[in-house]
């Protein structure tokens, strides 16, 4: 194969040649940083939760009456009981909040009691002696709480927990060396120490922003009804008797009391609801940049094969004098091939770095992670691959011109 | 001439049906593209007090002090002390605090179950300075906050649903089980993004359903159904009382200052009060305060969401591409024809007119891009609601002045791409066509 | 009306200065009918270019109606072009998009003008071409005598006095050569100025005037053996 009259040519569509490697240059630079984000996306969102998420399901409700902390407190012992004796429940907890719920109550976690920065940051759920099997979590160390340690408290009292369990990733984050078990520490702003019973396996916390990254698995289960204006409840099904459960939970609790408000919208929510909702900008995020990729990438491919069969179009008789001349099939082939893959090489190139330099720039506004060279080199060969699929049809036109075209005019 | 030149670019683009349908669809998805994230972004970015968004400020004073603020920021709310004795100065042509709250609302008639409703317990210069409509009768006195009046305000919407839209001026609503006299119906009104209530991050959130005077709010104990934050300073001591006089911040408050005299004014003032409360012992650390006007506030919270920002400008780079993907195509539509502008070079088109020829060509597809643009970001707009929560998703609209963006964005873009391979159409010499046999 | 005095064109490409013309003069005088021929690659067509102001030239003076030429911008060229002059080409040079009224058209849209008096030179034009009833045929419809028939009605349409033809009858057989050639000499009688470059010895013979380039000069003709056997040829193919 000659490189020279390929250059030649190019240089007699230098336009061309410019438009077609800039193009390729930026779709390279965008593709690879919308997979980036795709791949980003998609890890948040497969992170597991620590929970057993089917056959599991919450309720809020929020109390018409709000006078009285003892009446609500009193009222969730009863729901309680009335959830759990349904058929189709397996188990029923309360809590204030659980993993992926977005909002919810977190507080800086200290060694020290008068340590002036948190040494980490914690999800704070209440919790009883059911909350673990309502969830579905189990404990890799210690023990769970007893139904006697269970208390009661109400938002503005402070934290003071003589006992708690605490999940996994909190436990290592707060002692590297060591077990965390029997260990104090101090979970409120208090002075008062609380000690780690039990350790948990992988349990999220409900922060889903990307500010609460490094806090995404620090959980402290408080043995404690909180007596706030609403309560959750963690209800899990009998296996395969979610949607039955789902039914008849609310009605129970109705018949429990009427002061109680479950919204229609989203006062009953599967896990996989919550889950679909905890993640749902990523979801969107991750198919909207999908489909920019796949649009785009056929966009570009579509251009080559515009332009190419232009080019074809404008060399026929040249290509006709080629053949006269003693060119097989496989030289005019090969020509255009080959001037595909010089641009597309030039193309990539630049792409590369702008690739990198998007990336770095977005690194600086978004606080996003940098892209892996692996995403840039895949990028690139994907890009080179195309223009050679793309530029395949013309080129195959090209070499089925008939020597007979030299001898035409025009 | 011009309906010439549109005759004879609708007659090239039918006689290469797949290069034109080529561009036209890029033209069409990069448009929509741009067009779909850009209606997001200019919702989730715009103004939305535009009048007066330079006059209302955020007050916010450090009641932590180095040691625990926040990269030396104080926090983003001020504590009950703090908020309460501010508005009680009154240095501020008008000024404003709240809480929110979320009451259950019992409806008339024993057949009707309670049902929560989002508001704000708050004074009543709120209303004359967010600019909230009202339906019917207005907004409660300043006499009514300091007689602890139990009075409300309550939406359009809550007003539907309540009263069945009737003028309910007078009548009473119950909430948490206490009675209210309702004294205005506020028209439909839902800022976005919800500038006042960053703090609780309510930006996007459901419009405000009621409103209710802070001292009377407080008096019965309803608590904020909003952001409580405590930082990680000091033992609060136990329960309600010790809570509301301590030092977690939950109280946004907000003042109006009508040109930047007033400002210096009252950021003096500030400064004086925080120098007041470390003579008095409470801070431990020179005055640390903030006056933020509403744009301000808006870039500091980072309201916008990064993933609309980066939608937005990974839109607009397909667009590039789709746009330079166009210029080649056009180059290779205008120069296939380089015999044709030879000839009418040679006889007697100047090349103004080859200008005019082939930029009109080039409109006529970016007008069919920009109607193909508009069919994808109407599709889009559907999309969008299943791609983002709603809360984002509903603040995408298609309206007027979309579509004429949309199709002047791509006839414009458009014309713009072409003009390289028009200027290349127009440099083709005349004499080409002599020598070229 | 046509005159060129020392004119020089050169064509500088990277590797190679090409004289195309060199002192070259010639005087056309108004109404006359100059046939040019000339051995390839002599400058017949270059001297048609610079006559037409399709290009400029490097020296030397043109005088085209009493008008230096080579201060004129490019869009006073273009309006020249389009009232004075008639182009004939050899390949035809029609636009193919466009259908027999259109192409005959497009001079006069330049001109600006009215919508009836364009059609009615055209059909015009086309009547004294033959053609009228093919008006809606495009070019790819037509033999090449017929093409090159419409090319002539392109440039009557407009009634320029100057026509210039660039071997106008060499892609076409000996019959339909004469018609185009009959066509020329009826217009020709009609007033306008006409410069024809052919190879045809027998077409040069009926011009009023002979003028021969070799390597961008005219050549005086009496010296020139070949313009005599050229006549001779000619005289034969009449007698
Ligand atoms: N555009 C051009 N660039 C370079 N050389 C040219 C160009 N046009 C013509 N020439 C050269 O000028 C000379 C005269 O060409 P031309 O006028 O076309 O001759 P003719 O029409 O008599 O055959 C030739 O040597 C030709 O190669
Ligand atoms: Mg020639």
């Amino acid at each position: 194969m000659q490189i020279k009259p390929i250059l030649a040519a190019m240089r007699h569509h230098k336009a061309g040649t410019v438009l077609i490697a800039l193009q390729i240059a930026l779709t390279l630079a965008i593709v690879c940083n919308a997979l980036f984000i795709i791949q980003q996306r998609t890890a948040r969102v497969s992170r597991p939760s620590g929970v057993e998420e089917t056959d599991l399901f919450v309720i809020r409700s929020d109390w018409a009456d709000k006078s009285d902390p003892r009446r609500i407190d009193a009222q969730m012992q009863a729901d309680l009981i009335a959830l759990r004796q349904l058929g189709s429940v397996q188990e029923a907890s309360s809590t204030n909040s659980f993993p992926l719920r977005g909002t919810g109550w977190d507080n800086f976690i200290k060694l020290q009691p008068d340590q002036v920065k948190m040494t980490t940051d914690a999800a704070i759920f209440f919790a009883d002696e059911r909350t673990l099997a309502a969830l579905g979590t189990r404990l890799v160390a210690g023990r769970n709480f007893t139904a006697g340690e269970i208390g009661a408290q109400q938002p503005r009292d402070a934290l003071h927990s003589a006992q708690v369990i605490i999940s996994k990733a909190l436990a290592e984050r707060l002692f590297p060396q060591g077990s965390a078990l029997g260990k104090t520490i101090y979970v409120s702003m208090g002075r008062t120490p609380s000690t780690v019973i039990g350790i948990t396996d992988t349990l999220q916390a409900h922060m889903t922003g990307s500010w609460a990254n490094p806090y995404a698995y620090n959980a402290v289960l408080i043995p404690a009804r909180l007596l706030n204006d609403y309560t959750y409840y963690l209800v899990r099904a009998r296996p395969g008797q979610l949607a039955a459960a789902m039914r008849d939970a609310p009605k129970a609790l109705y018949a429990q009391s009427r002061m109680r408000i479950i919204n229609a919208k989203d006062g009953v929510m599967s896990f996989a609801q919550v889950r679909r909702r905890a993640y749902e900008r990523d979801v969107g995020m991750a198919i909207l940049m999908g489909i920019i990729s796949v649009v785009l990438l056929a966009i570009t491919a579509a251009g080559i094969v515009g332009l190419t069969s232009f080019w074809v179009g404008q060399r026929r008789k040249q290509i006709g004098v080629r053949r006269a001349l003693g060119a097989t099939r496989g030289d005019i082939l090969g020509h255009f091939l080959t001037e595909n893959l010089l641009i597309g090489i030039g193309g990539v190139l630049i792409g590369a770095v702008l690739a990198v330099g998007i990336n770095l720039w977005m690194v600086a506004q978004f606080e996003m992670a940098r892209l892996s060279l692996a995403y840039v080199v895949a990028g690139v060969v994907a890009l080179l691959l195309l223009g050679q699929g793309a530029v395949l049809a013309p080129a195959l036109r090209a070499s089925r011109v008939s020597p007979v075209e030299a001898t035409r005019s025009v | 001439m011009f309906a010439y030149y549109l005759q004879l670019g609708l007659r090239s683009l039918r006689r290469s049906p797949m290069l034109t349908a080529l561009m036209v669809m890029a033209v069409g998805f990069g448009v929509a593209a741009s067009m779909i994230t850009w209606s997001v972004f200019r919702a989730v970015s715009g103004d939305p007090i535009p009048g007066k968004s330079a006059q209302l400020y955020t007050v916010l004073i450090d009641n932590r002090g180095p040691q625990y603020n926040d990269n030396g920021e104080p926090p983003e709310a001020l504590t009950y002390t703090d908020a309460t004795a501010l508005v009680a100065a009154g240095k501020a042509a008008h000024q404003t605090l709240f809480y929110n709250v979320a009451p259950s609302v019992l409806p008339e008639g024993n057949q009707s179950l309670p049902f929560i409703a989002n508001g704000y317990a708050t004074n009543a210069d709120f209303f004359g300075m967010f600019d909230v409509p009202f339906e019917y009768g207005g907004g409660w006195h300043a006499s009514d906050d300091a007689g602890r009046a139990a009075v409300a305000v309550i939406s359009h919407e809550l007003n539907q649903q309540l009263f069945g839209g009737a003028d309910s001026v007078g009548r009473e609503i119950t909430m948490d089980r206490h009675t209210y006299r309702i004294v205005g119906v506020a028209a439909h009104w839902d800022p976005k993004p919800r500038f006042f209530d960053l703090f609780s991050g309510n930006a996007f959130g459901d419009p405000v359903q009621l409103y209710l005077p802070f001292a009377r709010a407080v008096d019965v104990q309803m608590d904020t159904a909003g952001r409580n934050n405590c930082g990680s300073n000091a033992d609060f001591g136990v329960g309600r009382d010790a809570w509301l006089h301590g030092e977690c911040v939950w109280v946004p408050m907000w003042v109006e200052l009508p040109d930047p005299a007033a400002a210096k004014g009252y950021r003096e003032f500030l400064t004086n009060y925080a120098a007041e409360q470390q003579r008095a012992g409470r801070f431990h650390w020179a005055p640390n305060v903030r006056l933020r006007d509403v744009n301000d506030w808006l870039d500091h919270m980072r309201v916008v969401p990064p993933e609309s920002r980066i939608s937005l400008m990974v839109a607009l780079g397909f667009f590039v591409i789709c746009l330079v993907n166009t210029i080649g195509l056009l180059l290779a539509k205008f120069m296939r024809r380089a015999a044709e502008i030879g000839v009418r070079r040679a006889l007697g088109a100047p090349r103004l007119e080859i200008y005019h020829q082939f930029l009109v060509e080039a409109g006529t597809v970016g007008l069919a891009g920009g109607v193909l643009g508009l069919l994808l970001t109407a599709l889009g707009m559907f999309g969008v609601g299943l791609l983002f929560e709603p809360e984002i998703a509903r603040l995408a609209h298609l309206d007027l002045s979309l579509v004429a963006t949309t199709l002047l964005v791509a006839i414009v873009a458009t014309v713009l791409a072409a003009f390289y391979p028009t200027w290349r159409a127009a440099r083709v010499q005349p004499a080409w066509q002599l020598k070229s046999n | 009306m046509l005159k060129m005095t020392h004119l020089s064109k050169v064509y500088r490409t990277e590797v190679v200065e090409t004289y195309a013309l060199r002192d070259f003069n010639i005087n056309v005088k108004e109404g006359e009918f100059v046939a040019v021929t000339g051995p390839s690659g002599s400058g017949k067509t270059t001297f048609l270019t610079i006559a037409g102001l399709l290009e400029t030239f490097t020296g030397g003076e043109y005088h085209l109606d009493g008008v230096e030429v080579s201060k004129l911008d490019d869009n006073a060229r273009s309006k020249i072009r389009n009232e004075k002059i008639g182009f004939i080409f050899q390949a035809f040079n029609l636009i193919p998009d466009l259908n027999v009224f259109d192409n005959v058209e497009v001079p006069l849209r330049y001109r600006g003008m009215k919508s009836a008096e364009r059609k009615q030179r055209i059909m015009e034009a086309l009547e004294r071409v033959g053609l009228a009833s093919r008006a809606k045929h495009y070019p790819a419809e037509l033999s090449g005598g017929q093409q090159q028939r419409v090319a002539i009605a392109r440039a009557l349409a407009g009634s320029p006095r100057l026509l210039l033809a660039d071997e106008p009858t060499g892609n076409l057989d000996t019959q339909m050569a004469r018609g185009v050639m009959e066509l020329l000499e009826e217009i020709h009688r009609e007033g306008a100025t006409i410069v024809m470059v052919t190879h045809d010895p027998e077409l040069a013979a009926r011009a009023q005037r002979n003028v021969h380039i070799i390597d961008g000069q005219v050549v005086d003709l009496s010296e020139d053996p070949r313009f005599h056997a050229a006549h001779a040829a000619a005289d034969q193919a009449h007698g």
